[in-house]
């Protein structure tokens, strides 16, 4: 559809008439040459990532595509609603103070949506476009396969921080504007560090293991097996051989959930197991992984970067070798 | 007034006057080798494409898609090399892929993704903005017809359809060089026709070179300027198509086969072997060649009437892509 082409002024037609022509122009060319600028590489990262974020979490999906992102999602905020709710409707600050859990305790709510996020969700990402063809398209543009990866894991790596930063950051307005949250500017500022911190370790290294379980197999379920044992499985084993069998305390290397939770800890200044609600423990027993106090903390962020590491060359030895057709 | 320069050439100054246009070769490979364990999926190939569409012909695992892979640099050659455009595909890839539109020969696309989605994403990563991204998407799925149908789903659209998305997104960013692997595969005789004409139009209006693969050898015969054959990886033929098939190729002569006198038919062959001409007979049909058109009519005229034979038909014979690869050495 063209706007009419406006006849040429003839000698001694007025301003008016001259400047109309100067300024008509064609509305719908139609398909037509490009020449403008081309953002190249980091233009199609950008991209890349920016539209793996929206279809990780569904949006411009179907609903049905909506339902477990924002399951997780819903997992991870309900408690800190729920805590800031009572909080608030009770509003006793000495209660307020026994109801809501510190920050770095908060973290003990978003376990299992994490899981459920890195085992069902995360796989999608990588599995999708090995099987309906995407990943070939991606490759025939300025894309390469290092760039492609590299955007699927900050496209992850954003989307998990939605659930391990969100909600403690939410907590953390709620009980500002409460009244019980940091005293000062520089204490509010620390703990926001932290809680940004903090969310990004963890995401970091499960983002890594995720996408090391999904680039493995093109089963969306094997790939949930694959991170439900690497998350939960490692773990077990580990405190199995150090609390059970007494062995090293250097092997809670090997328990990604719990090295992860670990260096969390440190960045808020905590050593070692701080459970939500202190739960009683017999005389001379402890709770389950409470030897990684014992870690030091160059320790505990060299086995962290080892696993993030460990991740990314698991994924990119299997893209390296990804044949892509004949 | 100086004529127009075609942006796909180069004018060359020849010290005269008068300076002339020269095609610039957009593909050229040397000694391009691809294994797959012992299997050898081009082998040594030497070739040159040049602006325009180009048609790269053979036969299913003849190396067309591996050729396609290995110029897009989403394959490292076992040996030789490729350069497309100047550019080295494994040095400045993404140099060169950024600007090279590619609709796979895979058919398999994101069910759940609308027609206009799925363009103007792979038109963004391609390095377009987003507006214009946008925008463009709509317009090439307008150019391919799909305009009304550009909001469906791809896993609603049939075959065709999909085959024009595939094309409209490897248009979207208006790429210099397109590469369409199989395009044509699995449409039914009308779309076939409709999709060449499409790939013509749109070489010839948007001056994009296109390289086409296909195994039909009249699409290639139809709408191509140059053919690229392909034969089990080894480079059967390359060039212009006008200089590779369409000149007369020799005559059939087709023969009655009657009861008397008996043996006319092997009477006639003979007789013009013995002449000195190159003749391929299936059953009562003689394909001679070894002469002008005239005289192998006059030798056909004479030693018909010789053997006493009966004239079915008689043809000039018109030499096609089928004939190259049919002459190529096994």
């Amino acid at each position: 559809m063209t706007d009419p082409t406006p006849a040429a002024p003839a000698a001694g037609d007025t301003a008016d008439t001259a400047d109309t022509a100067d300024t008509a122009r064609i509305i719908d060319q139609g398909y037509r040459s490009y020449d403008g600028p081309r953002s190249g590489l980091p233009g199609a990262m950008r991209s890349v990532v920016r539209f793996s974020v929206r279809h990780t979490l569904g949006l411009g999906r179907s609903a049905r595509h909506k339902i477990l992102p924002w399951l997780a999602v819903v997992i991870a905020l309900v408690p800190a609603v729920v805590f800031v709710g009572l909080a608030v409707v009770l509003d006793i600050d000495m209660i307020a103070d026994e109801i809501l859990p510190d920050y770095h305790e908060y973290y003990d709510f978003i376990g299992f949506a994490l899981l459920f996020y890195c085992g069902i969700v995360v796989p999608d990402i990588l599995v999708a476009d090995r099987r309906n063809g995407m990943l070939q398209m991606y490759l025939s543009t300025p894309l390469q396969r290092w760039s492609y990866l590299l955007s699927k894991g900050l496209a992850v790596g954003l989307t998990l921080a939605v659930l391990t930063v969100g909600p403690v950051l939410f907590l953390l307005v709620a009980r500002t504007i409460e009244g019980s949250g940091p005293g000062g500017l520089t204490e509010w500022i620390t703990v926001f560090v932290r809680i940004i911190a903090g969310g990004v370790a963890i995401s970091a290294a499960f983002s890594a293991a995720s996408l090391a379980a999904a680039s493995l197999t093109d089963r969306r379920v094997f790939a949930t097996i694959g991170v439900v044992a690497l998350l939960w499985g490692s773990g077990g084993l580990t405190v199995a051989l150090v609390d059970v069998a007494d062995m090293s305390e250097r092997l809670y290397a090997f328990d990604l959930g719990g090295i992860a939770d670990e260096l969390k800890n440190r960045i808020y200044g905590v050593e070692g197991l701080d459970p939500f609600g202190d739960p009683e423990v017999p005389e001379g027993e402890s709770l389950p992984g409470a030897g990684r106090a014992h870690l030091s903390t160059l320790f505990v962020v060299a086995a962290n970067c080892a696993w993030v590491a460990l991740g990314s060359a698991v994924v990119w030895w299997r893209y390296r070798r990804l044949a892509l057709s004949r | 007034m100086d004529e127009a320069v075609p942006e796909t050439q180069a004018a060359v100054s020849d010290g005269a006057s008068q300076p002339y246009a020269r095609p610039v070769t957009i593909v050229e490979t040397q000694a391009l080798t691809q294994r797959f364990g012992p299997t050898v999926a081009l082998d040594a190939l030497d070739l040159e494409m040049q602006p325009g569409v180009t048609g790269l012909v053979g036969a299913n695992g003849a190396g067309k898609t591996t050729l396609l892979n290995a110029m897009l640099g989403l394959r490292i050659p076992t040996s030789g090399s490729v350069t497309v455009m100047g550019f080295d595909p494994q040095k400045a890839g993404h140099r060169l892929r950024a600007m090279v539109g590619f609709a796979p020969e895979r058919n398999v696309l994101p069910d759940e993704m609308r027609a206009v989605d799925f363009v103007r994403h792979l038109a963004e990563v391609q390095g377009l903005p987003r507006g214009e991204a946008r925008n463009r998407a709509s317009d090439s799925l307008w150019l391919v017809g799909l305009g009304e149908e550009r909001t469906r789903t791809l896993g609603t659209m049939s075959t065709g359809q999909r085959q024009r998305v595939k094309l409209a997104q490897a248009i979207a960013s208006d790429p210099k060089l397109v590469l369409l692997d199989e395009p044509t595969d699995g449409l039914d005789p009308v779309q076939r026709s409709e999709m060449l004409t499409l790939i013509g139009q749109i070489s010839r209006d948007f001056s994009m070179s296109v390289v086409l693969s296909s195994h039909v050898l009249e699409e290639v015969e139809r709408i191509c300027d140059h053919v690229v054959a392909l034969d089990a990886g080894r480079l059967v033929a390359c060039g212009p198509i006008g200089d590779l098939i369409g000149a007369g190729d020799g005559i059939t002569l087709e023969l009655v086969d009657v009861a008397e006198p008996a043996g006319s038919v092997e009477a006639v062959e003979s007789a013009l072997r013995s002449g000195g001409l190159d003749v391929q007979r299936t059953e009562t049909t003689l394909r001679l060649r070894g002469a002008d058109f005239d005289e192998l009519c006059d030798r056909a005229r004479d030693a018909v009437a010789t053997a006493g034979a009966r004239v079915r038909r008689l043809e000039t014979r018109r030499r096609t892509l089928e004939d190259l690869f049919e002459d190529a050495p096994r």
